[in-house]
């Protein structure tokens, strides 16, 4: 058959509303809808930090006794792996940017999905086989090498550790596949007049993670894969005796798993930047500074890889630019720290849950960013780097930081969501035992680390023999733990209930001022009957109260009381 | 964003009504976010580059840290590749990017005919291209092995995912050439086609830097 003509195609105006999904395959499994991918990777996110979150709870009822009796030395191995490898690659990489990034980033920038639906569900799918794969290695012998998996152990393990290559390239391409989405959302689908800088700063933070995303994650997958054939395949890309080097795997998994950090936590400073002005009732401080400090932080993030690597016996001409190139991350970061507080003063500040997870977050995470300024400095990190400072640090950053974060995130859009309100007394509480279970935990291993306390041992019976506080401490950190436990705990049991019976929220409960809370909750599958036309920034709580309602149908909850919404008492600081 | 605001805007109502002349019917404008599938594919390729970016950091890393190159194995220096039949085989690569091109611009002045001879030549000259390389790897200098050696971990992996590419896009071709003769592609609508003209580019670029790290260093 050969093609005689070619027909001139004529754009149709037609009506570009699809028609809904029909049957229960194609509205909840194999959905393409943004929103229900969204609650998708909400859901597994949950369910492997429950995962786990156990694996660290085993963890410090090992470290209960110095001696270390709770479970075998090579269980222990594999548990702190599993826990390191599950919390970051199959819950913070896809659950902040998966959840909020799809369920947020499209309705603020009035669009009906992503540009890629088909490519978006397929990007969800890949995290349940990547956890069916990496679990599946339990029944081989899990991988015991940590979660940065440095060969050569990691090649000597067996059977396990190439199944964790494989699950972890899995979830490489399900990153990749969603950063590439994003950046051409953001593009090529924001509504018309919403110029880059009337962009909410979610949506800003989300494009900063799709960049890194879409080219930082190939590196990684390179890497894993020079594993995978090291681990299958015997290829010496990794064994000094044949001509490879170890070291060479350092550097390709930390150009990825570097910028892997800011992936969680710029979505994270995109939540913060939306719930602040939110409950100040006050315009956003510095908007342009912040959004392209994300952006700074993207490109910087390539730049400082080989900080992790200053014990690994890099030359020392190349320790100090690291060293340098570290430091200035502290800028973008500084700018967006001080851009918060300075929304916050002056502001009418509401203690909502959201508000009251993203003020402590502030704190908590400048601590993890501070002591990660220390880190970078070559001496001091040349003495800290195996001990549990470091462990304390990053725990700051991803707990206080990112995690503290997307939950901050998830009582303040969980009513768009499902259209119902969580119970802010639960939140609260859950809010207190988090922040406490987290310095109880994690405060104390900085000074443990600095005292000398080893990271990754099973047994700390020597270090306990030269300081005697550590037993201590270990408990006290222990019994911290499980405030976290109970506060995660007390979200699912506010989730569940909520569902069921929490209180119906409005178009926009807060009172907020970005596009997704001027359409109704939860919002029909085509999010926006008519595509807005934006004239201005966000964060304007000058206008007029109602805020606009988008939908055909007046708003069935309206913003509940004056008190909540009326106009700032204080004046708004010049330059604000 | 309020549509209704005045904050911090000299004149909206201008504004608004310079918007609303430009787009007056909003959705089909926004259906017409055309190039999607354009910028999303190119988004792809640079990130397949930094998988090829990534291996050639590690050639050239290895590379550096070894005190001979090629190296030396069991008392002998791997020989050099035969650089005469790799420029061959290059030719015959870079031949059919010309014809792709060749292909893509007949499409768009309607020679059906013309395409179909151009996209098929490609199509064989990528086949020839990857027998081509099957010969460069049954008969590769003695000692290079893809688990002997960093050289050859190296060569190996970066030409095989090469390959790879070049199968992949052997069978893209392929396809592109059943879907335009069943009429899938029109004179003004044949994104497959550029996709798979771009992709055949690129396969032909990454050729070229792996040609003279392995063949001309």
């Amino acid at each position: 058959m050969s093609v005689t003509a070619h027909p001139i195609d004529l754009h149709e105006a037609h009506d570009h509303i699809h028609p809904a999904p029909q049957g229960f395959i194609a509205k909840y499994v194999f959905s393409i809808d943004h929103k229900v991918i969204a609650m998708q990777y909400f859901v597994t996110g949950l369910l492997f930090m429950l995962v786990g979150g156990s694996f660290a709870e085993l963890i410090r009822l090992q470290l209960w006794n110095p001696k270390g009796t709770f479970m075998e030395y090579h269980t222990y191995n594999q548990m702190f792996t599993m826990h390191g490898t599950v919390m970051v690659w199959l819950v913070l990489i896809p659950l902040v940017t998966g959840s909020l990034g799809n369920l947020i980033m499209p309705l603020q920038i009035g669009a009906r999905d992503v540009a890629f639906p088909w490519l978006n569900m397929l990007s969800f799918w890949l995290i349940p086989v990547s956890g069916l794969i990496l679990f599946s290695s339990f029944f081989v012998g899990a991988p015991s090498s940590g979660w940065t998996e440095y060969p050569p152990i990691s090649i000597q393990q067996g059977p396990g550790g190439a199944l964790w290559s494989l699950s972890i390239i899995v979830v490489g391409i399900s990153s990749t596949l969603t950063g590439l989405n994003f950046i051409v959302t953001i593009f090529k689908m924001r509504a018309p007049g919403m110029t880059w800088t009337r962009m909410p700063l979610f949506t800003w933070a989300t494009f900063s993670t799709a960049i890194l995303n879409l080219f930082a994650t190939v590196a990684l997958s390179a890497a894993l894969l020079a594993l995978f054939f090291a681990q299958v395949f015997d290829v010496p890309f990794f064994d000094a005796a044949r001509g490879g080097s170890p070291l060479l795997y350092e550097h390709m998994f930390w150009f990825y798993s570097h910028p892997a950090v800011y992936i969680f936590i710029l979505p994270a400073f995109g939540v913060i930047s939306e719930i602040l002005p939110t409950f100040a009732r006050k315009t956003i401080f510095g908007y342009k500074m912040i959004a392209f400090s994300s952006l700074a932080i993207a490109v910087l993030g390539f730049t400082v890889w080989a900080h992790h690597m200053f014990p690994s016996g890099i030359a020392p001409w190349l320790q100090i630019p690291f060293m340098v190139l570290t430091y200035l991350i502290g800028i973008p970061t500084g700018i967006k720290i001080f851009s918060w507080m300075a929304t916050l003063w002056g502001g009418r500040i509401q203690f909502t849950t959201p508000m009251l997870y993203a003020t402590a977050f502030i704190g908590t995470f400048s601590f993890g960013g501070i002591t990660g300024i220390y880190l970078a400095c070559v001496p001091v990190d040349l003495h800290e780097h195996g001990s549990y400072f470091v462990v304390g640090h990053f725990h700051y950053v991803v707990a206080g930081g990112a995690v503290a974060a997307f939950f901050a995130g998830l009582y303040y859009w969980f009513p768009k969501a499902t259209g119902r309100l969580l119970n802010e007394r639960l939140g609260k509480l859950g809010f207190w035992l988090f922040f406490i279970g987290l310095t109880g935990t994690f405060l104390p291993m900085h000074w443990l680390g600095l005292e000398g306390m080893p990271r990754r041992y099973a047994s700390y019976e020597t270090f306990a023999k030269a300081f005697p506080d550590a037993v201590f401490w270990n408990r006290f950190e222990s019994v911290f733990s499980f405030f976290m436990v109970a506060s995660v705990g007390l979200i699912a049991f506010n989730i569940f209930t909520a569902i069921r019976s929490g209180r119906k929220a409005g178009n926009n409960p807060w009172g907020a001022r970005t596009l997704e809370w001027m359409i109704s909750s939860p919002p029909p599958y085509y999010n926006f009957k008519k595509i807005p036309i934006v004239l201005d920034r966000p964060y304007d709580f000058t206008a007029p109260l109602p805020y606009l309602n988008l939908d055909e149908e007046p708003d069935p909850y309206p913003v509940p009381s004056e008190a909540v919404l009326e106009r700032p008492r204080v004046a708004v600081p010049v330059g604000a | 964003m309020a549509v209704e605001s005045t904050f911090g805007q000299p004149s909206p109502l201008l504004e608004r009504a310079a918007v609303e002349a430009r787009y007056h019917n909003v959705d089909a404008l926004y259906e017409e976010t055309r190039d999607m599938r354009l910028f999303g594919f190119i988004l792809f390729l640079l990130a397949d580059c930094v998988l090829f970016s990534s291996f050639i950091f590690a050639y050239l890393f290895l590379r550096a840290s070894a005190p001979t190159w090629p190296p030396v194995v069991n008392g002998t220096q791997i020989g050099r590749l035969d650089v005469a039949f790799g420029a061959l085989n290059s030719i015959v690569l870079f031949g059919s990017g010309v014809t792709m091109h060749f292909a893509l611009e007949s499409w768009k002045n309607l020679k059906t005919r013309a395409f179909n001879v151009w996209i098929v030549t490609t199509t064989l000259l990528g086949i020839a291209f990857l027998l081509g390389q099957a010969h460069e790897y049954t008969s590769a200098p003695a000692g290079l092995t893809w688990s002997g050696n960093a050289f050859g971990a190296t060569y190996f992996t970066l030409t095989g995912l090469h390959g790879f590419h070049v199968f992949a896009g052997v069978c893209y071709l392929i396809v592109l050439t059943i879907q335009a003769n069943r009429g899938v592609y029109t004179g003004s609508k044949y994104f497959g086609l550029t996709a798979g003209t771009l992709y055949w580019h690129f396969v032909d670029v990454i050729w070229v830097l792996l040609f003279v790290l392995f063949y001309l260093w």
